[in-house]
C-alpha cells in the first residue's frame, strides 16, 4: 500500500480535523445560548444556521475539488488536513510547490512524491508556513475587537441623537489600501500563470513546463470562469458563483485530457522551453 | 445595566476560549507533521524544510499579521478566532458572516452582529469540515485507479495552470488594469531565466503588482 494512503496516517490527520469540529461545536453553542440572553428571536438564529450551511455547501464542494486535484501527487492526507485547518486554495498549492523545490522533489505537483522523508517535509513546511497568524492572533484580537465595539457604540449614539455620519476623504493613502490585497493576489496567482505560459521544466519530466497543453488548459480555465461568473451576475444566479471556480478548474482538466488524446503526440507534449 | 454586564463578560470569555483555542489548535497543527515523521520513522532534512520555509516565510507571515489586522474588526471575537483556525477566509468565512448579519440585519460591530457572525463561521466551518472528511473517505478507495489511470495523467499534469486559471479569472475581470503588469514582468524574468519556480517567481511578481498598482493609483488609472 502506498505510504501516503496507510491508516495511521488518516488516523493522525482525523485527529487534527475532530478538534477543529469540536471547536466550532463549542463556539455555535456558545453563540446560540448568548444570542438567546440577548433576546434575538430564535427564526434569526435558525436562519443563520440554515442559510451559512447552504452558503457553505458549494464553496465546500470546490475546495474538496483542490484536495482531490492534489491527490495523485500528494496524496489524500495532506491536503486533506491543510485544507481544513487555517488554510486556503491558493497559499497551499503555493506552499506545497515551494516545499517541494525546497525538498528537491523535482516537477513539483505534476510527479508524484514516493519518498517519505519528501513527504514529511512537505508537512512541516506548509505547517510552519502558514500558522503565524495563530500566534499573533491572541495578543491582537481583544485590543482590536474593544476599538470596532467602541467605534459601533458611538455610531448607534449618534444616529439615535440625529446626528449625521461624516463620510470619510478618499483623498489619502487609505484608498490604495483597498487595492494592495487584491494586487498581492494577483502577484501570486500571476506566477503561476506565468510559469504556465514561459516556464521551463525537466525535459523528462511531462507536464512541469510551459507548452501547448499546459496554455490550452489555462486559457480554457480561465474563458469558462469567466463565462460562468458573467452569467451568474447577468442571470443573477447566486447559487452559481461559489461553484465557478471548481467548473473552469474541472472543465479546463477534462479539455487537457481531450487534447492531449486529439492533437497529434508530437504537439500534445511540447513544452517550448523544455 | 445587567445586558451591559452580560456583555462584557461574555466578550472577555469569549477572547478567552479563543487565546486557548489558538493555542492549542497550534498545538493540534504542529502535532500533524509531527505524526508524521514518528508514524513513517523519517525525518525530513533540516536544509531542505528551511530551504523551503525562507521563502514561504517572508510572504506568508506578513500576510498573516495583514490579514489578522483586516479581518479581525469584520469577522467579531468568537468568528474571528474560529476563522484563523479553519481557513478559507476570504474566500468562504467572510462572506458567510457578511451575508448572515445582512439576512440578520444587524451590525458587524453590535453584539448582535457578534453573535449571528460566529454563529455563521462556526456552522460554516462544521459544514466544510464534514464535507471536506465525508468527501475524502468516499473517494479513498478509488483514489489508485484515479491516480494510475493513463487517461486521466494528462489532467493531473495540468493541475496547476487549470487551478489558477479558474482562481485568478475572478481577479482578472475585477482588476484586469493592475493585472497586466505583473504577469508581463514575470513573462519576461522567465525569458532570462525559464527554469525559474513559481515560488521564487512570486516575489518579483507582487512586488510588480503592488509597485504597478500603486503607479496606476496615483495616476488615476484606477480608483
Amino acid at each position: 500500500m502506498d505510504f501516503k494512503e496507510s491508516t495511521g496516517l488518516y488516523l493522525i490527520a482525523s485527529g487534527v480535523i475532530i478538534f477543529v469540529l469540536a471547536q466550532s461545536i463549542f463556539f455555535l453553542v456558545k453563540a446560540l445560548k448568548q444570542g438567546k440572553a440577548l433576546g434575538i428571536d430564535k427564526s434569526k438564529l435558525r436562519n443563520a444556521i440554515t442559510s451559512s450551511a447552504l452558503f457553505t455547501v458549494p464553496s465546500a464542494l470546490s475546495i474538496l475539488a483542490t484536495v482531490i486535484a492534489l491527490a495523485p501527487s500528494l496524496g489524500l492526507v495532506i491536503p486533506w488536513v491543510r485544507l481544513s485547518v487555517i488554510g486556503n486554495l491558493m497559499y497551499e498549492t503555493t506552499a506545497a510547490e515551494n516545499a517541494m523545490e525546497g525538498l528537491g522533489h523535482v516537477g513539483g505537483t505534476a510527479v508524484e512524491v514516493t519518498d517519505p522523508a519528501v513527504f514529511a517535509g512537505i508537512a512541516w513546511v506548509m505547517t510552519l508556513g502558514i500558522c503565524f497568524s495563530l500566534v499573533i492572533l491572541p495578543f491582537v484580537a481583544k485590543p482590536l475587537h474593544k476599538k470596532m465595539l467602541s467605534l459601533g457604540k458611538k455610531d448607534e449614539a449618534k444616529e439615535e441623537t440625529g446626528e449625521k455620519k461624516e463620510k470619510k476623504s478618499d483623498g489619502g493613502i487609505a484608498g490604495f489600501i483597498d487595492l494592495l490585497t487584491p494586487a498581492v493576489f494577483i502577484g501570486l496567482i500571476g506566477a503561476f500563470i506565468a510559469r504556465a505560459i514561459a516556464g521551463a521544466g525537466k525535459p523528462e519530466i511531462f507536464g512541469d513546463g510551459a507548452g501547448v497543453l499546459s496554455v490550452i488548459t489555462l486559457v480554457v480555465a480561465v474563458v469558462v470562469s469567466l463565462i460562468f461568473e458573467v452569467v451568474a451576475k447577468k442571470c443573477k444566479l447566486t447559487w452559481l458563483e461559489p461553484f465557478v471556480m471548481p467548473i473552469g478548474m474541472i472543465v479546463a482538466m477534462v479539455v487537457a485530457v481531450i487534447m492531449y488524446n486529439v492533437l497529434p503526440p508530437e504537439l500534445a507534449i511540447m513544452e517550448w522551453r523544455g | 445595566m445587567s445586558k451591559k454586564t452580560t456583555e462584557k463578560s461574555y466578550f472577555d470569555r469569549v477572547h478567552t476560549w479563543g487565546r486557548i483555542s489558538s493555542i492549542t489548535a497550534l498545538c493540534a497543527l504542529l502535532m500533524f507533521p509531527v505524526g508524521i515523521c514518528l508514524y513513517l520513522n523519517v525525518w525530513p532534512s533540516l536544509s531542505g524544510v528551511m530551504s523551503g520555509l525562507l521563502k514561504l516565510i517572508p510572504l506568508y507571515w506578513s500576510l498573516a499579521v495583514v490579514e489578522v489586522l483586516f479581518y479581525t474588526p469584520m469577522l467579531g471575537a468568537g468568528g474571528t478566532y474560529l476563522s484563523f483556525v479553519t481557513g478559507n477566509i476570504t474566500n468562504l468565512k467572510l462572506p458567510c458572516a457578511i451575508s448572515a448579519m445582512e439576512g440578520a440585519k444587524v451590525k458587524a460591530n453590535s453584539e448582535e452582529g457578534e453573535v449571528i457572525s460566529t454563529i455563521a463561521i462556526a456552522t460554516s466551518s462544521i459544514v466544510t469540515t464534514l464535507v471536506m472528511a465525508i468527501g475524502v473517505l468516499v473517494f479513498r478507495p478509488f483514489l489508485d485507479d484515479f491516480t494510475n489511470n493513463e487517461l486521466l495523467k494528462p489532467a493531473f499534469a495540468q493541475v496547476l495552470p487549470a487551478l489558477f486559471g479558474a482562481l485568478g479569472a475572478g481577479y482578472f475581470i475585477k482588476h484586469w488594469k493592475i493585472s497586466i503588469v505583473p504577469i508581463l514582468v514575470m513573462v519576461i524574468i522567465l525569458f532570462f531565466a525559464p527554469t525559474m519556480g513559481a515560488s521564487t517567481l512570486l516575489f518579483p511578481g507582487i512586488i510588480a503588482s503592488v509597485v504597478g498598482a500603486f503607479a496606476m493609483w496615483k495616476l488615476k488609472i484606477v480608483k
